[in-house]
């Protein structure tokens, strides 16, 4: 039996280092990595047609704008995912609904009740439905990701999943009229593989960068450009409100900018695409947030 | 000792060079040029580094490209707020009044934001494209239609031209208003972000070439630009109108390959 000689910087996890990708995460072996000066590492495409290995199964990416996730499930294993990014399965797939508890606050939020599962034998494809990357997350046992909602894509059956309140939230005021706003939105998805490593994939428009923070390290981001952090990864809203003319000025109001803090240790991941963040009325409360007037 | 010019802005750089300093264009490719005359933008390659007064801009990524700007001491860049991707928490931010009302009603923001070395700070706009990096002379003017600026250095002055005639602005596709940038002593830097792929076209004195309002992302202030009626008969008494940017030299005239089309009656 061969040692592992190859820990793969983006998941961490060692291999025989044999192919040109990594087995676990796909990730290409023989790239050097590209970090911008200021530590943000560009997460390298999974190349067309890489193969991921997860128990018995394997995941083959096929496709550079909209990667297809094609996975070959063994009879042992299964998957679930949410049933409108399934592209085409063969008919040997038996494929189920897999209930969620408390969904209620969840179609409030506008996210799936319930999720898809399916199970081997058969080929199974899941794509998403913009230009982007598929990002294949192995979770080593016990290990929880949170993972913004809209995200996620597929995970094998032994990654549990709920949901948590996001709990990042602030009010405004604009005459009688109170309005709640959800940068992150409601609830976000947490991921914890149990009795065993699981492989997660999600899909980020755009391109995505890593970050490792230091413990206490804060970084600003916008809350729209979050994809997944580490659960030790603390996070609040920041409020800035740029230097006007004069301080009383329209345009130090109106251009506020709400920033949500990642503050270490642990690991971030944003995309270069996001939502583009509301005009913000008067702030009246908020989940926990600091305030920098320029 | 030779240098090398950059086929795109033109800047001198040292011999030993893969990108050029001023815009970061591959030194190493030649222009891509079609048949007729356009040439694509350059794709600036992954992380790809270039420099303006003091600072630097870093290009990451190349479905949805981050400007990713360090900038020094005194050196500073604006642009609309809604661009930010990130930013290191002890950059000071300041706003800046365009002093346009109107441009509230024409659907454009009115207040630029400003972020002042040192630090970081990263920009990405919203769909598919690619980063093009414009440097500016002294004394030169361009227009950039609506959305489409995604920072400008503070060399550079941010005006807005209301475009003319009411059929323009109700079949250009451009929308009311054009963002106008100049630049008085110091050469000043322009990122704007198109979306699909960009090409440009340098139009001679008086040589005109029809675009697809939607398509049209930056010009020359010294070319013109008019909205034409293509009349189209279909069938005995009916007939199809589709409008057309109709772009006059000389100067030159950018275009992006991703674009809503506008205006077919």
């Amino acid at each position: 039996m061969s040692t592992p000689s190859y820990t793969c910087p983006w998941c961490r996890i060692p291999s025989e280092g044999a192919d040109a990708t990594c087995p676990h995460c796909g990730a290409p072996i023989d790239v050097r990595a590209k970090v911008s000066k200021s530590g943000w590492a560009e997460q390298p495409p999974i190349r067309d047609m890489a193969r991921i290995r997860f128990n018995r199964s394997t995941c083959q990416i096929s496709g550079t704008y909209v990667p297809v996730a094609e996975m070959k499930l063994d009879q042992e294993d299964s998957v679930y995912f949410s049933h409108h990014v399934l592209l085409h399965c063969d008919t040997s797939v038996r494929l189920d609904m897999m209930k969620l508890s408390g969904g209620f606050n969840r179609v409030l939020a506008g996210m799936p009740l319930r999720m898809m599962t399916a199970q081997g034998p058969g080929f199974l494809a899941i794509s998403a439905d913009h230009p982007g990357e598929t990002l294949a997350v192995p979770l080593p046992a016990n290990h929880a990701i949170d993972v913004v909602e809209h995200r996620f894509l597929v995970a094998t059956r032994n990654v549990a999943f709920h949901w948590e309140n996001s709990g990042i939230w602030y009010t405004t005021q604009s005459g009688d009229e109170q309005e709640w706003h959800y940068p992150l939105g409601q609830t976000m998805d947490r991921f914890t593989a149990q009795g065993g490593p699981g492989l997660l994939l999600l899909h980020a428009p755009g391109n995505t960068f890593i970050r490792d923070l230091q413990p206490g390290e804060r970084i600003l981001v916008q809350p729209g450009g979050l994809i997944y952090k580490d659960r030790s990864v603390r996070m609040f809203l920041h409020f800035e409100y740029p230097h006007g003319q004069y301080w009383f000025s329209s345009a130090r109001w109106q251009a506020k900018a709400v920033w949500l803090t990642l503050q270490g240790p642990g690991r971030v991941a944003v995309q270069s695409v996001f939502e583009r963040p509301e005009l913000v009325g008067s702030v009246r409360s908020t989940s926990g947030s600091t305030t920098q007037y320029w | 000792m030779d240098r090398i010019e950059c086929q795109w802005c033109k800047a001198q750089n040292e011999p030993e060079r893969t990108s050029c300093n001023t815009c970061g264009a591959p030194l190493d490719k030649r222009n891509i040029v079609s048949d007729s005359g356009w040439t694509e933008a350059p794709r600036l390659r992954d992380m790809t580094e270039f420099r303006f007064s003091s600072s630097t801009c870093q290009i990451e990524g190349e479905i949805v490209p981050v400007a990713e700007l360090a900038l020094s001491q005194g050196d500073s860049v604006f642009f609309e707020h809604h661009v930010m991707l990130w930013k290191e928490p002890h950059v000071p931010m300041s706003a800046m009044n365009t002093g346009g009302g109107r441009r509230m009603v024409g659907g454009m923001p009115h207040i630029m934001s400003v972020a002042h070395g040192p630090g970081r700070i990263a920009l990405s706009r919203d769909a598919t494209g690619e980063v093009v990096v414009l440097p500016i002379h002294p004394s030169h003017e361009i227009d950039v239609r609506e959305h489409a600026f995604l920072a400008g250095t503070h060399s550079l002055n941010y005006s807005f031209v209301r475009i003319k005639g009411l059929a323009n602005v109700l079949h250009g596709g451009s929308g009311m208003y054009m963002d106008r940038f100049i630049t008085q002593n110091e050469q000043g830097l322009l990122l704007l972000h198109g979306y699909g792929n960009v090409f440009q076209k340098t139009l001679q004195p008086g040589e005109k070439i029809l675009v697809e309002p939607g398509g049209f992302l930056y010009k020359d202030s010294s070319v013109q630009m008019n909205t034409v009626k293509q009349t189209f008969k279909t069938g005995m008494l009916g007939s199809h109108n589709m409008f057309l940017a109709e772009m006059t030299g000389p100067g030159r005239v950018g275009i992006q390959s991703m674009y809503v089309h506008h205006g077919t009656e």
